[in-house]
């Protein structure tokens, strides 16, 4: 797939014509007794690609992916997995649905190795495959060592990598993943990233909510940014980087940077971090580009520049401001 | 199980016609059951539980052959001329892994279910080609046989009572299957609730107040429901003959000896003589099922006992769960069977063994335990509908 992905197209009749390649979601609607967690909601992730799910705490994002993961039935709207619709179906829904849940969920007396082949039981994996399935995906979430360990001694971080395993091992074209970077260390992140990316270019459909949204930046190709139970603003990361945003600057020299931004005609405030930098609002990336010559060629000494706040960060934000 | 459209990728279902389904099915619980026994196996309580259970079992055995070497030994008939302590130790024993079995069961059961939603791990077996049919079957299977582990202890006990002679070795297939099919019951119940419980302490009381139900709530519910199951039953007049012996001068004070085409029928001991007549009588009856539902009865009563011998004598060498099944038996005869002289006929010392009792209690059981899978597995569908109030799904 590639990176320069219009925005999803606009959720017409998924069903009707051509069936939607990945999981696609429209008009969900789900309330429990008086709460409307989620009241309407449409999602796209095509196959291929990763797909952000952004929202504020409580915005009905876990909700949606329990109806995604085919454990919740909506109110209303329809999902089709691969074409499939998991109300009507879903066993075969669910052969082709990897979800890792936010809470861990883990036997805890059960070793990693042993959780993991009772699931490949659950899919109906073939037996004779199971153990070295199993080996595989413990080898690719760099569990292999504490493979034979009980799972209360994993730590939160571990617990969440067996877990992710877990959502792996039928190998599924749909995965769901609810905070799957929560508790990981540094390394694990980039090895999380990595593992997606990877995922995405075999062509399966991904979904991942998180709040580290520079995290975000870097796996993800679109998102869906949700609220108060409804989706708020679909866009793509390149569309999202393309926007302006406000860029950090330092300089060694604070008065020269300012009178030349004052020449350029760039607007700037002062920065809230501890280093003296200002805040530079600018359209585009090529806008930021042009500055940065620009500055260089006056001769202020920059020290840094980049992006403020990431590109999700800065809609995310935008957001809010939409939505009181 | 459906059939898939597509299979570019490999993936978990593959297609299966028929027979394979079943297989799979089969697979599937054996795989909850292999999971659950696993867990259970590795958790130390089991195992100081097990201890417990042997070392209170030997007690019973130990104390009940005390005492009847100390009664035997004073010169006392404890049991109307039982030959051996064989009986007694066999139904104390019998009795005691009954009462400690139902008392041990919902621990293993009653938080199955309830336990892995509280812990976050239901959703993630709901989440696979797992079914609710399955995660029933195979929690119950599980807790079943872990509890069969307390019978295998209580085993050697039972031989011993055995050994001491009086009793078949019969008796004690009867009666490990009887205790086996009533843990069963408990087990099955323990696992409906939990089931439908959102939290393990819900759902373990739940199920103790529905064994307490089954072993005490059975007979305060006959108690009371015989109390106002008044009828009438069709009978007519009783004459003891005991009173023909009696001086000339008393017999004014009884009634005088029926005619002897008045009576409809007689043994050595009573008359029943003139019209029938609608007589109030308690329509035991009709409350009879709920008695039977009573786990100490379904067991005493499917454990063969042996005729009364018809020699004329009062007492018998009754134990104590021919007690229980004759009793039973009587109060589900009903007026008809057991009131002097109703339909005109002189009712039986003991109405003899021509009914069994239990397949009634046994039969109600197992509806109401059926009943509450049933809520259970409807409980356990995804994708789910409507949820009760505060369930967390994950």
């Amino acid at each position: 797939m590639t990176e320069n992905q219009p925005p999803p197209p606009d959720p017409g009749r998924p069903g009707l014509t051509e069936p939607f390649n990945g999981l696609s979601a429209t008009g969900l609607a789900r309330s429990f007794g008086e709460v409307h967690a989620v009241v309407n909601m449409d999602l796209q992730a095509p196959a291929g690609e990763v797909t952000a799910l952004i929202g504020p705490n409580g915005a009905g994002k876990t909700t949606l992916l329990l109806m995604l993961a085919s454990l919740l039935a909506p109110d209303q709207g329809s999902i089709r997995v691969m074409g499939i619709d998991p109300a009507k179906d879903p066993a075969a829904a669910r052969a082709r649905i990897g979800w890792m849940p936010d809470t861990l969920g883990v036997w805890e007396s059960l070793t990693a190795r042993e959780i993991l082949t009772t699931m490949g039981r659950f899919y109906h994996l073939p037996k004779a495959g199971i153990p070295a399935r199993v080996a595989e995906l413990l080898d690719k979430v760099n569990l292999a060592g504490l493979a034979d360990q009980k799972a209360r001694v994993l730590s939160r971080g571990q617990q969440q990598r067996l877990s992710l395993a877990r959502a792996l091992l039928h190998d599924p074209d749909v995965l769901l993943l609810d905070e799957p970077a929560s508790g990981l260390d540094p390394g694990s992140r980039i090895a999380l990233r990595g593992i997606l990316r990877s995922l995405a270019a075999e062509g399966k459909a991904i979904v991942v909510s998180s709040h580290v949204l520079a995290e975000l930046d870097e796996i993800a190709d679109g998102a869906v940014f949700v609220n108060q139970g409804r989706t708020v603003l679909r866009q793509s990361v390149d569309q999202a980087a393309a926007q302006g945003r406000r860029y950090a600057i330092t300089s060694l020299d604070p008065a020269a940077l300012a009178a030349s931004l004052a020449t350029l005609g760039v607007e700037f405030a002062p920065g809230a971090g501890r280093r003296d930098s200002v805040l530079a609002s600018i359209g585009s990336e090529t806008e930021a580009a042009e500055l940065l010559r620009g500055l260089v060629a006056a001769g202020v000494p920059v020290s840094s520049f980049g992006p403020a706040t990431g590109a999700l960060e800065e809609s995310y934000l935008s957001m809010e401001v939409e939505q009181p | 199980m459906t059939t898939l459209q597509n299979s570019s990728a490999p993936r978990g279902a593959e297609k299966e016609p028929g027979q394979g389904a079943l297989r799979r099915y089969i697979d599937g619980v054996q795989a909850v059951v292999g999971m659950e026994l696993r867990q259970r196996l590795r958790s130390r309580g089991w195992y100081i539980m097990l201890g417990i259970w042997f070392a209170l079992i030997w007690l019973v055995t130990a104390l009940t052959w005390i005492s009847w070497k100390a009664q035997s030994g004073m010169g006392i008939d404890p049991g109307f001329g039982v030959p051996g302590p064989g009986p007694l130790i066999f139904e104390a024993v019998c009795a005691f892994v009954l009462l400690f079995g139902l008392l041990v069961a919902p621990a293993f059961s009653a938080n199955a279910i309830s336990g892995d939603r509280s812990a976050g791990t239901l959703a993630i077996m709901q989440v696979t080609l797992l079914r609710p049919g399955q995660l029933l079957w195979g929690k119950f299977l599980a807790s079943w046989i872990v509890s069969m582990a307390f019978l295998v202890v209580s085993v050697p006990f039972l031989v011993f009572g055995i050994a001491q002679g009086g009793l078949g070795a019969g008796y004690i297939l009867v009666a490990l299957l009887m205790l086996a099919v009533q843990l069963g019951v408990v087990c099955a119940l323990g696992v409906g609730i939990s089931a439908l419980a959102n939290r393990p302490l819900f759902s373990i009381v739940v199920t103790y107040l529905a064994v307490a139900a089954l072993v005490f709530g059975t007979l305060i519910a006959f108690g009371l429901g015989a109390m106002v199951s008044n009828g009438t039953v069709e009978a007519n007049q009783i004459y003891y003959k005991g009173m023909e012996q009696y001086p000339e001068e008393e017999q004014g004070m009884y009634p005088p000896v029926p005619s002897r085409v008045d009576i409809t029928d007689e043994n050595d001991e009573f008359a029943c003589f003139g019209p029938l007549v609608e007589q109030p009588a308690t329509r035991t009856d009709r409350v009879a099922w709920l008695l039977a539902m009573n786990p100490f009865v379904v067991v005493a009563d499917a454990i063969p006992y042996p005729d009364r011998p018809d020699d004329g004598r009062d007492y018998y060498p009754t134990g104590m769960f021919q007690t229980v099944s004759e009793g039973a038996r009587y109060v589900q005869a009903g007026p008809e069977a057991t009131y002097q002289c109703a339909g005109g006929k002189v009712a039986p010392d003991s109405i003899g063994q021509q009914m069994p009792f239990w397949p009634l209690g046994l039969g109600l059981q197992m509806l109401v335990t059926a009943g509450l899978l049933a809520l259970g597995w409807r409980a356990l569908r995804t994708p789910a509908g409507r949820l009760a109030k505060g369930t967390r799904i994950a």
